[in-house]
């Protein structure tokens, strides 16, 4: 959840500080990023104060022997299950600022690009049993060639 | 068997070199003429013979490098002067080969046989085969023609062995249908535009010619008369066209055992011969865009896993535009399995998601118009533009109530069925066991109305199905249906759901 705040943050205050730059400096601009601006401050208040805590209540994710499971989203939710038997490859990914917080990415892949599971903000250590985990059951169900 | 060390490579043939020499010698007057007439050198005359003689350079080289074999498993062809590749193609992934020939081709008995896998990448051209070699090659690598076959290099010539069962042949009454559209009057201006650079050079105004003889009281006077002339000869150039690509249009399906496979050929000056192996065919669509579908017609798509959804042109696609019940006829021939899932009866959505539709209707163009008002008041716009986008209106909430006629799915036998779309009404029917797991989705609306939208992954066609909109129960069945073998795997997924239950509130 800080984890998601702290991007939050850092993402508003990239945009946000560089249309107001341009607000300042370019007057014929005016007009035009006025409105943008003031929509997109409201937007990014929204996203630091509310998104990472309900995003934080809604996420969900298991692994069983027979599929992996995820629910994410926060306006709109979203399930995702891949059995097991179609997974194609299992990824871990740690960037600067999870390492930090001692979180990771799990990414699981399927046929389809749109079938793919990506769970953020696992702990390090659950992470990494869970891939393991799932890396022992994917070797030991056999894949159904899709 | 052979092994790879076996088969002789093969290359291009000798006329390959005449054709270059023969651009040459046509480019280089033309170069000349381009320079020396005139005071003023004509630069287009000059940039086409400079291009000629390049490319002729080009073919010679590419018949100097290019070296191909076929053994029994795998293509392999190496070619490339300063860049050298090797490229490597198991016979199996092949899924189209096309034979074509240009004009100076044709004169000189050649073709050019383009074999392709499937992917956009990872296939390759042998441009200048003899005509008889690129047609025994074209049957080599279709499926049925067995590995002995190459091998006694004599009897391959002859039409490959194995039961042929056609399934479609093209008939005249196909012509009009597939010629009628509101674009035909497109097919003319590409051309019309073309002649017209090509004779401004030579102080030919193709434009203000035209303006001139069709010259009236105003500009949409003009405009209309135009279009009037146009439309015609645009249809029938598309009848044209359709006529040459369909010429000997053949759908059938070939093999013995369980190693049968769909192959279509057609064309007249450019033969495309593609195959779809039965064992990777998952389902069948059909696409019917808002006007077609007043006239009862559709397109044909197969659904199979190894071909491109995009990319290599249109591939899924099978059979020309045909009548509904033609089509369903055919379909139900095409499917290895002689099901018909796409005339079974289906299920409606919710009234609710007519509502979210007409929601999507009315607030999108007052959203444009919410933002430029927005404008308005900051001085960027003058005056009431930003009433405009209300005027679509009229357009969108009928569309609205046409998306919402079109939303249907059911699961019947080995297929489940979808259909959606409003200006493309499309209706697929997928395999259940090409499943590879579900997503679904939610927004704060669907929660509060209690419908969901369902999304299916899959290895084939265009990689992800979705039905939107359907209630929470529908979905639930939907699923569990759908997937017996993952009955397992549904079961435990409605747990999750109960137990975010409490965070929802």
């Amino acid at each position: 959840m800080l984890w998601r705040t702290l991007q939050a943050i850092f993402w508003a205050v990239g945009v946000l500080g560089a249309l107001t730059a341009i607000y300042a400096y370019a007057e014929i601009t005016r007009p035009w990023l006025g409105p943008v601006l003031l929509i997109l401050a409201v937007v990014y208040a929204v996203n630091i104060t509310v998104m990472p805590t309900w995003r934080y209540r809604v996420h969900r994710w298991e692994a069983t022997d027979n599929a992996v499971y995820a629910l994410s989203g926060w306006i709109t939710r979203e399930w995702r299950i891949v059995p097991i038997s179609r997974i194609q490859s299992i990824d871990t990914e740690i960037g600067p600022l999870q390492r930090r917080l001692g979180l990771a990415t799990i990414s699981v892949t399927t046929a389809s690009s749109e079938g793919k599971i990506t769970i953020e903000g696992v702990a390090t250590p659950v992470a990494e049993e869970a891939v393991d985990r799932l890396r022992e059951i994917t070797a030991a169900t056999t894949g159904d060639a899709t | 068997m052979s092994t790879a060390g076996e088969t002789a490579w093969q290359r291009l043939d000798i006329r390959v070199v005449y054709q270059g020499l023969a651009r040459v010698a046509l480019s280089l007057p033309a170069g000349i003429l381009g320079i020396t007439v005139g005071d003023d050198p004509i630069w287009p005359l000059i940039a086409g013979s400079v291009f000629g003689v390049l490319g002729a350079l080009g073919t010679l080289s590419t018949w100097r490098t290019t070296r191909f074999r076929i053994t029994g498993q795998q293509v392999e062809m190496h070619t490339g002067w300063l860049a050298r590749r090797h490229r490597i193609v198991a016979r199996e992934r092949i899924r189209t080969v096309d034979v074509s020939a240009r004009l100076l081709q044709r004169v000189l008995g050649l073709r050019t046989v383009h074999v392709g896998s499937g992917e956009a990448d990872a296939s390759f051209d042998l441009n200048g085969l003899a005509s008889e070699q690129a047609e025994r090659l074209r049957r080599d690598l279709m499926p049925g023609a067995r590995n002995e076959e190459i091998e006694q290099t004599g009897r391959a010539g002859e039409p490959q062995p194995g039961p042929e069962t056609v399934i479609a042949r093209l008939r005249p009454q196909w012509v009009p249908l597939n010629v009628i559209g509101v674009w035909s009057v497109f097919a003319v201006l590409g051309p019309v535009f073309a002649l017209h650079w090509l004779l401004r050079p030579f102080g030919v105004d193709l434009l203000d010619t035209a303006h001139d003889l069709i010259d009236g009281p105003s500009l949409v006077w003009t405009i209309v008369v135009a279009v009037l002339i146009a439309y015609p000869i645009g249809i029938a150039l598309q009848a044209a066209t359709f006529v040459m690509e369909n010429w000997n249009f053949t759908l059938l399906r070939t093999g013995d055992g369980p190693d049968t496979a769909l192959v279509t050929r057609r064309g007249l000056l450019t033969t495309r011969t593609v195959q779809r192996a039965d064992g990777r065919i998952r389902g069948i669509a059909f696409d019917e865009p808002l006007l077609w579908r007043w006239l009862r017609l559709t397109r044909t798509k197969v659904l199979s896993t190894g071909l491109r959804a995009l990319g290599e042109a249109s591939v899924g696609d099978i059979l020309p535009r045909l009548r509904l019940g033609e089509a369903r006829e055919l379909a139900a021939r095409i499917l290895p399995d002689g099901a018909r899932p796409l005339e079974a009866e289906l299920r409606r959505h919710p009234r609710g998601a007519l509502v979210r539709r007409i929601g999507w209707a009315a607030y999108g163009p007052a959203l444009l118009s919410g933002v430029l008002l927005l404008f308005t008041l900051s001085g960027a716009l003058p005056g009431r533009w930003w009433l405009l986008p209300l005027t679509l209106l009229p357009v969108t909430i009928p569309l609205a109530v046409v998306a919402y006629r079109s939303l249907g799915h059911t699961t019947g036998g080995d297929y489940l069925m979808i259909r959606t779309g409003a200006l493309n009404r499309r209706t697929v029917a997928l395999q259940k066991r090409a499943v590879i797991g579900w997503t679904i989705q939610q927004s704060l609306f669907q929660r509060w109305g209690g419908r969901m939208t369902v999304g299916i992954p899959t290895a084939a066609g265009s990689r992800h199905y979705e039905a939107p909109d359907m209630s929470v129960d529908q979905a639930l069945a939907f699923v569990a249906e759908a997937a017996p073998h993952l009955t397992d795997v549904t079961r435990p997924r409605s747990a999750p759901e109960e137990r975010s239950g409490p965070t929802e509130g």
